[in-house]
């Protein structure tokens, strides 16, 4: 019996390189594999220099006041600390109502629902996810703005003492609480799909073991699901948090914007937000130089989400969740 | 007797569903659930209508406590004092769902009834408003002329320069991951990773440096599909890499041992056993910036005729249209913007469907 010729044998983990078009090959795709690195740096290099001009000409001011002078009078001032704050503010806002929402119904969509209407909430959950953010915008003007303003005016009418709901304006309208109100409808969806694949994980033997022992839901919850998932919750609410400090569209329509700093007042008509302002300034800008301090304000935006989301996908890598 | 366990014994008792013991309940408790559930709000529905505490009021300080309580009653009765906490978290949990369904009915809601004003007029069916530009049209124009067929053409041009960027670029990255194996395969998830993270307003102002204000540029389609492919890479790069991973091993050791190359059992084997895969991530990819605004408004800005060049002029797309449209002081102008509005989540809803069927069918290929 004739031995084929082993000569023509190809070692499998060599094969990569042994042919001239395995080699072109490899190395296009190389190449392409790396653009989102090329983007990265590429946002960083150019935002970055516009924010090197912006300090060197503006001092650390541009980080620490709040003001934007920049078309009248002789010296142009610009400060963006009160956009910054407000970004956070309005994310914070959107954090205190989206992440009970969606942690709630994350638990009714896996322990509480039958597996059918489970099912339908958790494609109602993803539609919410594919809403363009210039809908929600306009459905936040005409549909959300009108009632929120009576639900303010009582809260301050009733509430007024405490000082987060103070408002000395006697205005409801564009405040930080409706923007903060509209984020967290986009943060809900992307944290409730975390959440409810991490709790949906939790090993079935733990929850039967919790229930043969004579837990309730609850105590189920509190030291069994909540624990084995709190990694990835935590990763999915950072997400979130990421998508909410870069959202510009839908809040535009609903955010009175005004460069002065607002601490607390939530329910007053003055808030702030980074992306906003780039949006609202873009349009009359008065010369390079004020387009400039917008691309410096967009730097900061960049570094700002660019942390959040690292440290987010690194939770939720680390929790070993598929990531998407 | 060793029991030799084949791959659809397997998968039949992977397919099998855990039991969930705690969703069952007996027939009393549930009429217990039932009466807890509607007492309260035949109380405050009554209280509403015979009396003149305003609704909000009503439903925050009235029914949420007393649902609590009625709840609470029937869950101590049924648990003893431990059951108390799951009342809460189920009431709570119910709420947080209808919460989410009555945005989500609104939004859609709104859209349909605003958007259908635009569509739909007393004249019938207004085509114009879907094929027409906005030429000669002033905010208080009747709806009867003019329309949005410009940015819808605007909206395509851009979401198909994007697709030509994003797509081989995402592919590329999702078969570095998946197929070349290379040493930096972590880091190109981290990169994309981080990719996905950027805000699409600072994709906007990125593509504005680089090549408008820098001179090599007008604002255009050209500029503003540079932008969505920004925010589009990612999207395709990690679905597509999620399908590819499903594709069996089998298949490429199979590919190679028949003596083909790397390039074409990835070309030849591995991609067309994942066209589906492959489609929805693009669709996805679609879908994501289809509705995006901000990095148009910076790139593309806009425009009232229909523009077929996409590397000189200003364009229209839907997003952007809707933008110039809401806050006009004329009901007009506003009910323009419902109408865009309409149309473009339609575009969205109908990604959304054929990426979930397609979905579907990749799953269950390779289980």
């Amino acid at each position: 019996m004739a031995t084929p010729p082993t000569e023509t044998r190809r070692d499998l983990d060599s094969a990569a390189t042994s042919h001239r078009g395995d080699r072109i090959f490899n190395r296009g795709i190389t190449v392409a594999a790396f653009t989102a690195l090329l983007v990265l740096a590429g946002i960083a290099i150019f935002l970055g220099v516009a924010a090197v001009e912006a300090i060197t000409t503006q001092g650390w001011s541009f980080l620490f006041t709040t003001e934007w002078k920049v078309d009248q009078g002789d010296e142009p001032v610009a400060g963006i600390w009160g956009m910054l704050y407000g970004s956070v503010l309005l994310s914070v806002i959107g954090l205190v109502i989206a992440v009970p929402v969606s942690l709630l119904l994350s638990v009714f969509i896996v322990f509480l629902a039958p597996r059918r209407l489970g099912r339908v909430m958790t494609n109602v959950i993803d539609l919410m996810a594919a809403i363009p953010s210039i809908i929600l915008g306009l459905w936040a003007f005409y549909l959300l703005s009108p009632p929120a303003e009576q639900w303010q005016f009582l809260l301050n009418k009733y509430l007024g003492w405490i000082p987060i709901f103070q408002n000395d304006s006697g205005n409801f309208n564009g405040t930080p609480f409706i923007a903060g109100f509209v984020l967290a409808i986009m943060m809900i969806p992307i944290i409730t799909s975390v959440s409810r694949e991490v709790l949906g994980r939790t090993p079935p033997e733990l929850i039967n073991a919790a229930e043969a022992l004579g837990c309730s839901l609850w105590t189920m919850l509190r030291h069994v699901a909540l624990p084995y998932g709190r990694g990835g919750i935590v990763g999915g609410i950072m997400l979130g948090l990421g998508r909410a400090l870069g959202e510009t569209i839908a809040i535009f329509f609903v955010l009175k914007l005004v460069y002065d700093i607002n601490w607390y007042k939530i329910i007053e008509s003055e808030g702030g937000s980074v992306a906003t302002l780039i949006v609202a300034t873009f349009g009359e800008v008065s010369g390079p130089y004020e387009l400039n301090l917008l691309l410096a304000a967009g730097f900061f935006l960049f570094v700002g989400t660019l942390a959040v989301n690292v440290i987010a996908n690194l939770i939720v890598q680390k929790t070993g969740r598929s990531e998407r | 007797m060793t029991q030799v366990l084949d791959r659809e014994q397997i998968a039949e008792w992977s397919a099998q569903q855990p039991q969930r013991p705690w969703t069952k309940k007996p027939a009393r408790l549930q009429a217990r659930i039932a009466v807890a559930a509607l007492l309260p709000a035949a109380l405050v529905a009554l209280l509403f209508m015979y009396t003149e505490i305003p609704g909000p009021v009503l439903l925050v300080a009235v029914y949420f406590p007393l649902q609590l309580l009625a709840a609470g009653i029937a869950a101590v009765a049924t648990k003893g004092r431990q059951g108390a906490a799951d009342s809460v978290i189920i009431v709570l949990s119910v709420g947080a769902t209808l919460f989410s369904f009555i945005i989500l009915t609104s939004v859609l809601g709104s859209l349909i009834v605003r958007g259908l004003e635009a569509v739909w007029g007393e004249d019938g069916f207004r085509s114009s408003f879907l094929f027409q530009n906005n030429v000669y049209i002033n905010p208080s124009t009747p709806l009867e002329y003019g329309g949005l067929g410009h940015a819808v053409i605007g909206t395509l041009m851009i979401v198909l320069i994007a697709s030509l960027i994003a797509v081989p670029i995402g592919i590329a990255t999702a078969i570095y991951i998946t197929e070349v194996r290379g040493r930096a395969v972590p880091y190109v998830r981290f990169f994309v990773q981080a990719m996905s993270g950027i805000p699409s307003i600072v994709a906007g102002l990125f593509i504005l440096t680089v090549l408008i204000v820098s001179g090599a540029m007008n604002q255009s389609a050209f500029a503003g599909g540079l932008a969505y492919a920004i925010l589009m890479l990612p999207t395709v790069a990690r679905t597509a890499e999620e399908v590819l991973r499903l594709i069996p091993e089998d298949l490429r050791t199979g590919a190679l041992a028949l003596g083909s190359t790397r390039a074409r059992v990835v070309l030849r084997v591995v991609l067309p056993a994942a066209k589906t895969g492959v489609i929805t991530a693009i669709i996805l990819g679609v879908a994501r910036v289809i509705g995006e605004t901000a990095p148009l408004l910076l790139t593309s800005l806009k425009s009232d005729q229909t523009i077929l060049n996409p590397l000189t002029d200003p364009i229209a797309a839907l997003p952007t249209y809707i933008f110039d449209n809401v806050a006009l002081p004329y009901p007009g102008a506003v009910t323009r913007a419902w109408g865009a509005a309409l149309v473009l989540m339609i575009l969205v809803l109908i990604l959304f469907t054929i990426a979930r069927i397609l979905g579907r069918d990749r799953l269950n290929r390779f289980r």
